[in-house]
Formats: C-alpha cells, structure tokens, sequence
C-alpha cells in the first residue's frame, strides 16, 4: 500500500470514528464523571431497550461475595442499531464485562464504553461498541462533547 | 499529488458529514456526487423532501451536532449572558437532556434527524422532530402576521414565506426554557429570529439564522450550519420521555428525588 493510500485509509478512519461522535451522551458532564472510570463484570438481569438510551443491568459480585444490581447507559437505540446492535443482542443471564464512567450522584450506575462478551459462550470474548461518548476527547475548543 | 490532496480533502469534508452519509460513502466511493434539489411538478419551485413518496429521508446536521451557530468569539454576548454561556459549558444542565423542546436551531442539532412536511393546500409547513419529545413545529405560509401578546413558547410562533427556492421564516414568541444550540446560548423573551432554509442540491440544505435579542446580546447577528439528506431513513419513534435518567442522574447524591422544585426540574 502506497504512503497516500495508507494516509488515505487512516484519515477516512479517523473521520469516521469522529462521526460516530454523533451519537454521543447528552449532558454527559452532568450526569457522569470522565475523572472516574469503571469495569464492572456480572450477569444480566434486564436489557431496557429503549429511548432515550439503552440501559443494561447486571449483577455484580463483589470480593466479599456480596451481589449488587448495577444499571450501564449505551447509546440511543437508534445509533446502536447503526452500529450493528439489535434489541437481542445481549441475553439475559449472559456474562459481560463494562467499561465506562462512573455516575456522580453516587449510585451503582454508568456510562457505558464498551461491552465484553465473556471468553466463553455463543460469541467468545467479543467487544461491542456502546455508541456512548464516554472516553471522548474534548473538541480543540475546549467545549466537552454533548449528546 | 495535487488529485490525492484534493482527494483527501473531499473524503475528509464527506466523512465528517452525518455519520449515515459517511458510512455510505465509505462503503461505497463510487457514489455519484449529488443531484439536483427535487422540484415540485407543478410550481416548479425546490422540494424540502423527497421528489416522490419513494423517495425518503430526513434532515440531519451535516457536520455533527455540536456545530456551532457562530464562532464564540463573534458573538456580540451583553455580559450577563456570556456568563451565563459560560456557566453551561461547565453545567451541560439542557432543559433537551431532560426531554424539554428546543426551538430555533437547536431544533435540528440532534442525531436523529426532522423532516419537512410540506402542505400547499392548508398553506402550512410542518417540521416534524425525531429527536426531543416526539414534538413537530408550525410555520404558517398563509401571510398573516404574528399575533400580540403572544404566551411565550419552545417554537415560539412562525411565519414563512419562499423568496426564490429559499424559505424564510420569521419567528417570534420564545420562551426562555431551551438553548439556542447544544453550547448553550443564551436567550430571552425579547427573541426574533429569521431563519433561511435553501436546498443547494439532492443532499444538502444551507440553514441560517438571524438572531436579534436585544435582551441578550448588543446586536443582531447571524449564523447557521449545513443540514444533510439521510436518504432511506424515516420518521421513527423517539419519545425522549420513555425512560429517561437524565433528572436523577444530575443531582447529587444529598437529593433523593427530584420534583418541580428541585433544582433541575425533570
């Protein structure tokens, strides 16, 4: 590949993933913190597929055992179907793991990176884009990205 | 060399475009360049929709939704209000995150898209919203004029009339409950805009704004952005109000609750 097809297809990339910024939270400064980021891994319990985003609840086991039900944010439905997600994508006693950011009020909840498919089941190890702004870089005007 | 710049700078400008576009140009780059705007069989005059019920889309912001109306630093803010610009790109508080409507430009600065709905016969345009709460806007063409004592309004009250293939639209009667864009300008009461709507081509709207507030800023000033077809896409549902977190997830962990005196009002 020549340099100008390489520089071609890297820009084209860029570009497209910025697009994809489109998607993006609203608010998200407000609502969850970009200072504190979080992995959580459980099993799903509910699968909210609606608007305005796509809500996903797990239960997370912690190092004393104990359970807790945490919520994860992803994108508007809209935009995960875009990104090739369908309503039936994740399963309900499924083993995931979340990337993302923290919610500030203080409850077990997040924004939502991305999603890991556990290592083992129907789609091994599997990472799907959560069409959510979380990890975005603020915009060279120093503007943090909203929806 | 100078057909690769040029090269990269068209796919540059396309993939920064709405995301759709830019999928199907990337999937695609054999795409031809747009056609001509559809006009109307019978009045010859530019269509803000599809040229027949086959063809569909909505519009959508051509380069993302975080456009600017205006570079900041043009804006001729009175100082309450550049405070007040100030204050929102720290709080991202928007009544639009919480489901509420946004009139003027905002109105469009969302990703999913509106369509125009054009009726010659009642002598009205509509724009209906994707994004926000499921909500749609009048501009009347049958040449009335704005009303006194309007009750202030998301969409305020709008008038319209085509000067050529560009739709005017005169709108007065604002309330003060929503951003004029996603970085949050400000406004009052006092707002009058005068919005210009002209379909250059088969894909893309030229949209700007003229924004006179004397109760805001210390002239009038305009702006705006360009809208891009999404072809194939139609009006969905999307009730921001369905299962929205927004209210609580704003407020801090002292509150449990959030009602109509909270400080962020669901």
């Amino acid at each position: 590949m020549s340099t100008t097809r390489k520089l071609l297809a890297l820009l084209a990339g860029g570009a497209l993933a910025l697009a994809g910024n489109a998607w993006a939270h609203h608010s998200f400064s407000a609502e969850f913190d970009a200072d504190k980021p979080i992995k959580i891994s459980g099993i799903v319990t509910k699968v909210d597929w609606t608007n305005p985003h796509v809500w996903i609840y797990l239960n997370v086991k912690d190092e004393n055992g104990a359970v807790a039900n945490w919520g994860a944010e992803l994108g508007p439905p809209h935009g995960l179907q875009r990104s090739g997600w369908q309503r039936d994508t994740l399963k309900i006693g499924e083993q995931v793991t979340v990337n993302g950011f923290l919610a500030r009020n203080g409850s077990n909840r997040m924004n939502a990176r991305t999603v890991t498919l556990a290592s083992t089941g129907a789609r091994p190890g599997a990472t799907l884009d959560a069409a959510s702004s979380v990890g975005q870089e603020a915009p060279a005007g120093g503007d943090a990205p909203k929806q | 060399m100078r057909l690769a710049l040029t090269a990269l700078l068209v796919l540059v400008a396309v993939a920064f475009a709405d995301p759709a576009l830019a999928q199907r140009r990337a999937r695609d780059p054999k795409l031809p360049p747009p056609g001509p705007a559809p006009r109307s069989a019978t009045t010859g005059r530019v269509l803000l929709g599809g040229a027949t019920p086959a063809d569909k889309g909505v519009w959508t912001p051509m380069f993302g939704i975080t456009e600017p109306i205006a570079p900041y630093d043009t804006v001729p803010f009175q100082p309450w209000a550049k405070a007040l610009y100030d204050a929102r790109q720290k709080s991202e508080l928007e009544p639009h995150t919480r489901c509420k409507p946004s009139g003027t430009a905002r109105q469009f600065l969302t990703p999913y898209g509106v369509e125009f709905v054009e009726l010659p016969e009642l002598e009205r345009i509509f724009i209906f919203d994707i994004g926000g709460p499921h909500t749609f806007r009048t501009i009347y063409m049958d040449g009335r004029s704005h009303p006194r004592d309007l009750q202030p309004s998301y969409y305020g009250h709008s008038i319209g009339w085509w000067e050529g293939d560009t739709l005017v639209v005169d709108s007065v009667g604002f309330n003060e409950s929503f951003w004029l864009d996603r970085r949050g300008l400000p406004h009052t009461t006092q707002l009058h805009t005068i919005e210009r709507f002209t379909r250059t081509n088969a894909e893309t709207i030229e949209y700007t704004i003229e924004i006179r507030d004397p109760g805001a800023y210390t002239a009038a000033f305009t702006g705006g952005f360009a809208l891009g077809w999404d072809k194939g896409t139609e009006l969905f549902e999307y009730v921001c109000q369905q299962a929205n977190y927004a209210s609580e997830l704003m407020v801090g962990g002292a509150r449990k609750s959030v009602d109509r005196s909270s400080p962020i009002v669901p």
